[in-house]
């Protein structure tokens, strides 16, 4: 293994000049030989930094929705949903965007966001639940912070690890804007297709755990076929995620038999349709 | 008077919102009369009968085709949208949305493209941080008390379910 990786090395310089490129194709040589399970984990603290620093990001793409009792509403029924879980214990935040796309996203350390476009066209708090226990499951996982672990320099992610490693210790400006550049790329890049079905199969679970029919995701994925896959507003979703009719079949195949018993749980399109509703009538 | 018009549609939405959602089979589908697998037949779908989706529960949909009764079909077997027409995905609250909003129903086919706030991938890259958006989300977080009220008010009881196995390296509820 060690000598086969010096000698791809040692072709690697011999092939090319310049550092720059040195720098990064070692990259890609250290990424192909470990998993991201390999990198050295970073604290919560790291986590929190670096998903505060993501979640500027997205926000700046689309900002919050000024509706205090519409915000209120989607962190009960996400910091509900998130007790259910392993880290019941994260700082978890959750916002509705101001934007008419259709989507939603989470960042590390407890993010958690779903665009007006794709709240409007839900039809009750199971759906709402499917989609925020999905996104939660990325945090679990921590899907996005060690892909932008793995897609930083080597420099970023030393750099990172320094530090978060001591107590006072704070991202430099250059290290934090190389962090806002991975960052952003991945977001509009999208995860692998692996840890998008891995958040459906565990969101699913999440629902139930918390009371609801867990087949709100599935009908939200449903929702999403039937669109229009020209849509402008549709066009992040897409070229992110697996598409809906291919999320929508795993799923099936893996709740039945398995989730039907749960099948029969509650919906609450009541309060989804008073809340959000009201808002829709607010028409801002 | 355009006001008035407004708020009477807003009236004349339907309440119930997957009410009316237009739908179609995709295959050759049996009309049950509960949302089970061995619920009584009480009708076998052509593929491509033209549905209207009353409500949902768990896999299964309650639908109504053009004529006779209403029944149940797993929600796999049917795709939402009207029969060749372009789905223009006005679900759920949408209608309610586009009327306030734009001061017309999302039900007379015309497409508003002004004044719609977009999220392209370009808009996710070129993205300009906005670190005080994120402070605002200390002002709408929720307590754990807080959320577990809210759950209760809903009816909503926690309970104990293991990950589905497939799911890699998914540890079971601490």
């Amino acid at each position: 293994m060690m000598t086969r990786f010096i000698t791809a090395l040692t072709i690697l310089l011999l092939g090319m000049g310049t550092v720059q490129a040195f720098n990064l194709d070692i990259n890609k040589l250290i990424d192909a030989g470990k998993s991201a399970s390999d990198l050295k984990p970073v604290d919560e603290k790291g986590e929190a930094e670096i998903g505060n620093t993501a979640a500027a990001g997205i926000l700046g793409a689309a900002p919050l929705v000024k509706d205090e009792k519409l915000q209120a509403y989607i962190n009960q029924v996400g910091l509900w949903l998130a007790l259910q879980t392993e880290r019941p214990d994260l700082p978890w935040r959750f916002g509705v965007m101001d934007s008419d796309s259709v989507n939603a996203f989470a960042a590390p350390g407890g993010y958690v966001f779903i665009t007006r476009g794709l709240l409007l066209r839900m039809h009750s708090e199971a759906e709402l639940a499917g989609v925020l226990a999905h996104e939660i499951s990325h945090v679990l996982k921590r899907h996005h912070l060690n892909a932008i672990q793995k897609n930083a320099q080597v420099g970023l992610v030393t750099n990172l690890m320094s530090a978060f490693s001591n107590d006072n210790g704070t991202l430099t400006g250059e290290a934090k804007k190389k962090l806002i550049s991975v960052s952003s790329e991945l977001y509009a890049r999208g995860l692998d297709k692996d840890d998008e079905f891995e958040a459906d199969k565990m969101g699913v679970v999440i629902a139930a755990r918390a009371g609801y029919d867990p087949y709100g995701l599935p009908a939200v994925l449903q929702t999403l076929e039937a669109m229009n896959a020209q849509d402008s507003s549709l066009a992040l979703m897409f070229k992110t995620h697996p598409t809906p009719q291919k999320r929508l079949e795993l799923l099936d195949g893996l709740m039945t038999g398995t989730m039907d018993r749960y099948a029969s749980q509650l919906l609450v399109a009541d309060r989804f349709e008073k809340v959000v509703g009201t808002y829709a009538r607010s028409g801002h | 008077m355009k006001r008035f018009s407004i708020l009477l549609a807003l009236l004349l939405l339907p309440l119930l919102v997957y009410g009316g959602e237009a739908a179609q089979t995709l295959i050759k589908t049996d009309l049950k009369q509960e949302p089970f697998a061995d619920a009584k037949i009480i009708a076998t779908l052509d593929a491509s009968t033209a549905v209207e989706v009353i409500k949902r529960q768990g896999g299964w949909m309650q639908v109504k085709p053009a004529t006779g009764a209403e029944g149940w079909v797993k929600m796999t077997t049917i795709k939402i949208g009207g029969p060749g027409a372009a789905a223009k995905g006005d679900t759920g609250m949408t209608s309610l949305w586009n009327v306030a909003s734009q001061g017309r129903s999302g039900n007379t086919g015309v497409t508003v493209a002004t004044g719609v706030r977009g999220l392209s991938p370009e808009d996710m890259k070129n993205a300009k941080p906005a670190p005080d958006e994120v402070k605002k989300l200390d002002n709408y977080a929720a307590s754990k008390s807080q959320a577990e009220s809210s759950a209760s008010k809903a009816k909503l009881a926690s309970q104990k379910v293991d990950y589905l196995a497939e799911a890699k390296s998914a540890g079971g509820k601490k």
